[in-house]
């Protein structure tokens, strides 16, 4: 008997040891890291070409949403990387613009190209992060691209060429667009210390030092242009 | 002074600001080990310049051209220059003061000398919220459907279409006096001197010019729904010779329709009628009794665009007619016909590759000489194939291969032409 229960007991303690290498007794709580991107100057539109041989004046066309920002962790935590979930979003055309202008996803994603014009457009990228043309397709046909790797992808229509738009490509999850008045909130950040980045149109603050407490929420405003 | 102006533009564009100079942040991708993105980094302008809030926008083409010795002059255009072998920078501008009023400019200068004003116009929108425009000054062509892409960055060649470029051997200031005269100047266009008119050598007129556009007032309007759009116009000069100065009492009337039943599909056609002769030629030919407005040229055209996924076609066809003064026999048979048919297609094959080719045909009407009976001009054949790759969105290479044949002419008949072509726009 007192054999058998020296192994039940060794048997227990390496089950719990077991289990403490995989999930701690006591677990961290994620906090998360909120603040606002104050942008002193936005990025102006891309305007059209003159225009010069054109028979008459272009129809106007939707103004871009310049002032949404992309803040994100600069380095992810140990694991991030096994999380990220590709899933789906759309960048749709509209009145010669891309909607959203930034689009903020996670590698393995598949974004919808719908063309919402009674016109064709030709979505095209010739950015390292996504090479892809997609070709010239009619109003209500779509057309899908999977992003797989992680970088900044400048999508462009090959026809209209003020058409562009940004896609933010990451491998990891941490990562929030602003509101229209430039409040972020990057939820789920496992407690630890993290450089931040702010993005805006082509321009990147520099990476912020924040400590994001355990269970708690870090505040980190940005100033952009 | 031109040359320096020319000069300061190259300067200028060089330097220019770019609205993209801020590279993209490379740690957007922002993991271990992630991609750093900085293809779209370059400092080179790759959008419009923008002042005044959008009011002012400024663009630019800019291409440069590198192909064998045309000893053939198949290539030429009116700016005495080769197609193939031509630096050509185009800067164009739009003012634009509120909904009704704009205006459009564009200067070009080629191989860095005499910078050209290419356009200068006023369009007024009586309505703001309709498809009704007034231009007015130098305007782009009614006629025609290549004439208003001629930029290299629309072009998906670096040769022109014949129709548009190649130089025939006919002149609005000067003429043969007999059938065997024009018919002696077979495949000159390039360089010719008539019997009648102006004593200068000077080159022919192709049967629209691509370089020069016209001076007047034109009208456009479309339906709402994109379907039909028509522009009208009453310029100086004619489609083979567009002026800003009238050497002629009589105006040229142009119009064009088009038609788009559906997406991708676009079918127009167009019609222009002017005096071609200037009043110096006509009362030389006619001992002071013709009036230039009897010799006109009239062109009829038809094109078709069709485009889908990954491939684009275009069709064209022009006939154009030249009505000229009768001096001396053998008479010409007039009016002079000219026929143009036109090809061409691109094939996306990745999203920086294309492969692009056209088929080409200039063809004359017969005249009856002493000795012979011959077209007016050589007719002559072209087919260009080739292809493009995009550097950066808007930095291209081009290269091209065309093979060119004349049926007569005293001047070389046959020639194979390799090209390059280096394209940036903004």
């Amino acid at each position: 008997m007192h054999g058998r229960g020296v192994l039940a007991l060794a048997c227990l303690t390496c089950l719990a040891c077991l289990t403490s290498l995989t999930w701690p007794v006591d677990a961290a709580r994620n906090g998360s890291i909120r603040g606002r991107v104050d942008l002193r100057r936005a990025a102006p539109p891309v305007e059209r070409r003159p225009g010069v041989s054109e028979l008459g004046a272009a129809a106007a066309r939707d103004v871009t949403d310049r002032f949404r920002s992309v803040v994100y962790l600069e380095t992810a935590p140990r694991g991030a990387f096994e999380t990220t979930e590709g899933g789906r979003a759309v960048m749709d055309q509209h009145n010669e613009t891309f909607v959203p202008h930034v689009l903020a996803i996670t590698t393995g994603t598949t974004v919808d190209f719908p063309n919402s014009d009674k016109f064709y457009h030709n979505v095209f990228s010739l950015s390292k992060a996504a090479k892809f043309d997609l070709g010239r397709y009619a109003a209500g046909r779509s057309r899908p691209v999977r992003f797989d790797r992680p970088g900044i992808v400048r999508v462009f229509c090959e026809i209209h060429s003020h058409m562009n738009a940004f896609i933010l490509v990451f491998s990891h999850p941490f990562f929030a667009m602003t509101d229209s008045d430039g409040h972020y909130r990057i939820e789920n950040v496992p407690p630890g210390a993290y450089n931040v980045v702010a993005w805006n149109e082509g321009t990147s603050s520099e990476p912020k030092p924040v400590v994001v407490p355990d269970g708690g929420i870090a505040e980190l405003d940005f100033t952009l242009r | 002074m031109m040359r320096a102006g020319a000069a300061l533009l190259v300067v200028g564009l060089l330097g220019a600001p770019s609205a993209d100079a801020q590279p993209p942040s490379p740690s957007a991708s922002a993991s271990p080990g992630a991609n750093r993105d900085t293809s779209d980094g370059v400092r080179l302008p790759s959008e419009p310049l923008a002042f005044a809030g959008g009011h002012v926008t400024i663009g630019a083409d800019v291409s440069a051209s590198f192909g064998g010795s045309d000893a053939g002059f198949f290539n030429y255009t009116d700016y005495d220059h080769s197609a193939l072998r031509t630096f050509r920078i185009d800067v164009s501008g739009a003012v634009n003061a509120g909904a009704h009023l704009a205006l459009l400019a564009e200067i070009r200068t080629e191989n860095v000398g005499e910078v050209v004003p290419y356009a200068l116009y006023v369009r007024f929108r009586p309505w703001a919220d309709r498809n009704f425009d007034i231009q007015a000054g130098r305007v782009p062509p009614t006629f025609g459907a290549f004439a208003r892409r001629t930029y290299a960055s629309d072009n998906p060649l670096i040769g022109y279409p014949l129709a548009y470029q190649y130089l025939t051997a006919l002149r609005p200031d000067a003429m043969a006096a007999t059938a065997d005269e024009q018919l002696s100047k077979q495949s000159l266009g390039w360089l010719l001197r008539y019997s009648v008119g102006s004593s200068s050598i000077d080159h022919g007129v192709p049967l629209v010019s691509a370089f020069r556009w016209d001076t007047g007032v034109q009208a456009h309007t479309g339906s709402r729904n994109g379907l039909v759009n028509a522009t009208a116009s009453v310029t100086t000069g004619t489609l083979s010779n567009p002026l800003f100065h009238d050497d002629n009492s009589g105006q040229q009337l142009a119009g064009r329709v088009e038609v788009r039943p559906v997406a991708g599909l676009i079918v127009g056609t167009s019609a222009a009628r002017g005096p071609f002769v200037s009043d110096a030629l006509a009362r030389v030919a006619t001992d002071g009794e013709g009036r230039a407005e009897d010799f006109t040229q009239t062109a009829w055209g038809a094109d078709l665009e069709y485009s889908r996924g990954y491939y684009l076609v275009r069709l064209e066809s022009i006939v154009s007619a030249w009505r000229l003064p009768a001096v001396s026999a053998p008479f010409m048979d007039l009016p002079l016909h000219a026929v143009s048919t036109s090809v061409e297609g691109r094939y996306k094959l990745t999203p920086a590759l294309y492969a692009a080719a056209r088929l080409d045909h200039l063809g004359f009407s017969d005249l009856v000489g002493t000795q012979t009976t011959a077209p007016w001009d050589a007719p002559v054949t072209r087919l260009e194939i080739g292809g493009g790759y995009s550097i950066q969105r808007n930095l291209v290479m081009k290269v091209s291969v065309q093979r060119n044949t004349r049926d007569g002419g005293r001047l070389k008949r046959r020639a194979t032409l390799g090209a390059a072509q280096l394209v940036y726009w903004f």
